[in-house]
């Protein structure tokens, strides 16, 4: 068996991706020995040496290339975040992972919907270029996009180089659609069988709540990435838990039976 | 010279004294991918109740300074599914299997520990008397001298198996609790379990944890459990096993020293999924560098 033990990586490269220093992007060289890498699954990131902060920060990977370099994208909100902005070329990580399921793979024929908001955008860019290189068409991969402001849009370039739909959308209208992520997605469900479409989210929870909310109501399938704070990552702290929508008094690990969940198995 | 890490704790044999903590190693297969699983000296299981128990609502983990609060709530499978569904995996291990077994009446010991007996293929029962978090029993039986006497002598009667106490440090005497596991029957004491903590957030004027308090773990807590197993070790002949913030391997030796002979290691796992791993290469290395020939080199031998 392939073991996920602790690796230190070398950080290839550190690399804001905005004007204000928000949104940074971190390339790891992973091991050799590392087992294979799929959208959805995510790292966990010592993001420091010492004891402060005390546990590890789940990143959901954003690209993972043949040369076992591995992507993730973070914004700084907090100590840990903090800590890994300060990082440059040559310093040592210490991370697990992959851990965690992946996204499953929809049929050439279904239309994907891909709805990312905020910071929720790494695992699904991964999908999409992983969707396009086992020859999904470019033309059934709808990616939205939603932020505050355009200044939250990034990895732009990206996008566009994937070529697929883009549907950007922010709260101020600074950038594309005015308005909620779920509004635009909306007004595109009704032109889209429910039995050809896959709608695959990750996001803050009121946009995931959101977005399950509509999928549910009409009738489409999919799968959403969630997010707790993680103290261990592997499944055995029973900390990350979500009540499932069935029963609430049940609950699932977001670490170990996801992060990815079918649409209508969590409630958020 | 090559060092011996083998240790025995009534009868049981131990390849290292390192075992890992209740509620911090699931019920083992979840780390079959970070560790060498036969490697440790010895693992130990999430509580197990006798009906399945889903647990507190979220948030039931808080970060802290050099540790962590939890309130889980005993979430756990139940002995049922436990022994259907967890056991099968934990007997083909080639490591010492303790089962934790927590109850809210004495009634509920004594049927876990039972049905446990039944099914067989594990070699020591840890018993749960210190749980802060759940609302009846757990710590009533753990800060009760004669309460603990009495699940112990319960346990005993329906079990061939060694039994350890695990012990709270939530109490006046943890010196009195040791003894009256003793006269109870247990054959080992663990200390110390979590000790109760709260933590407040300030924007939302709201607890850390849903269920309010709960149990500050990790490296925060380790002097705390030193200086109690370092008091139990002077007073009561019993085998101790240490828990507290063990992370490091000098955190190994520290508990050696005060009287442990054996370990758990506990919310390390959570931060570090090898550090037990680390604790025990690095231990071994201790032993051959200073010359020593096994742990009872060690044990008790604090300059004071």
């Amino acid at each position: 068996m392939i073991k996920t033990k602790p690796q230190m990586c070398r950080v290839l490269k550190n690399q804001r991706l905005d004007k204000q220093g928000y949104y940074y992007k971190l390339t790891l060289e992973l091991s050799q020995k590392t087992r294979k890498v799929f959208p959805g699954q995510f790292v966990h990131v010592k993001t420091n040496q010492g004891l402060d902060p005390f546990f590890r920060r789940a990143f959901s990977i954003a690209d993972c290339g043949p040369d076992n370099s591995l992507d993730i994208i973070y914004k700084i909100v907090g100590r840990g975040t903090k800590i890994l902005g300060q990082l440059t070329k040559n310093d040592a990580v210490d991370i697990i992972g992959p851990l965690g399921n992946r996204f499953t793979v929809p049929s050439k024929k279904q239309t994907v919907v891909l709805a990312a908001g905020g910071v929720g955008l790494p695992p699904l860019l991964y999908f999409a270029k992983f969707l396009l290189d086992k020859k999904h068409p470019a033309d059934k991969i709808l990616f939205f996009y939603g932020g505050r402001t355009k200044d939250d849009i990034i990895e732009k370039a990206a996008i566009k180089k994937y070529a697929v739909p883009f549907y950007p959308c922010t709260d101020d209208g600074s950038f594309g659609y005015h308005g909620l992520i779920t509004g635009a997605i909306e007004d595109k469900l009704r032109k889209l069988k429910t039995s050809s479409t896959k709608i695959y989210g990750c996001g803050p929870e009121p946009m995931l709540a959101a977005l399950q909310d509509l999928a549910l109501k009409n009738g489409f399938t999919g799968e959403l990435s969630l997010e707790a704070p993680m103290p261990c990552g592997v499944g055995v702290c029973l900390g990350c838990i979500k009540p499932r929508l069935d029963d609430p008094k049940k609950y699932v690990r977001v670490c170990y039976e996801g992060p990815v969940f079918p649409i209508g198995e969590v409630r958020i | 010279m090559s060092a011996n890490l083998q240790i025995e704790i009534a009868g049981v044999k131990f390849k290292n004294p390192v075992t890992v903590a209740s509620g911090t190693f699931g019920y083992a297969e979840e780390f079959q991918h970070l560790i060498d699983l036969d490697a440790l000296g010895g693992i130990v299981t999430k509580s197990i109740t006798i009906k399945e128990r889903p647990g507190h609502p979220p948030p039931r983990t808080h970060e802290t300074a050099a540790g962590m609060l939890n309130a889980i709530g005993l979430a756990n499978v139940g002995i049922e599914r436990f022994i259907d569904e967890k056991l099968p995996f934990l007997k083909k291990l080639d490591t010492v299997i303790i089962v934790n077994v927590a109850g809210s009446s004495l009634k509920e010991y004594v049927d876990v520990c039972h049905l446990l007996e039944k099914a067989g293929g594990f070699d020591m029962i840890e018993i749960n008397v210190s749980c802060p978090n759940v609302d009846r029993g757990g710590m009533e039986f753990g800060t009760d001298p004669e309460s603990m006497i009495k699940v112990i002598r319960a346990v005993k009667d329906v079990t061939t198996r060694p039994i350890i106490a695990k012990l709270s440090p939530n109490v006046t005497s943890i010196i009195a609790m040791a003894q009256a596991a003793k006269d109870g029957g247990a054959d080992a004491v663990s200390l110390i379990n979590t000790l109760v903590g709260m933590a407040v957030n300030t924007d939302t004027w709201q607890p850390g944890l849903t269920n309010v308090t709960g149990g500050l773990s990790g490296p925060a807590i380790k002097p705390v459990a030193v200086a109690m197993v370092h008091k139990v070790f002077r007073s009561v002949d019993i085998p101790i096993i240490g828990i507290g913030g063990i992370s490091t391997w000098q955190d190994a030796i520290e508990f050696h020293l005060v009287g442990a002979l054996g370990l758990q290691v506990g919310t390390a796992n959570f931060i570090q999924p090898d550090a037990s791993m680390n604790i025990i290469a690095g231990v071994k290395k201790y032993l051959r560098a200073r010359k020593l020939q096994s742990i009872n080199d060690l044990l008790g031998r604090i300059k004071v």
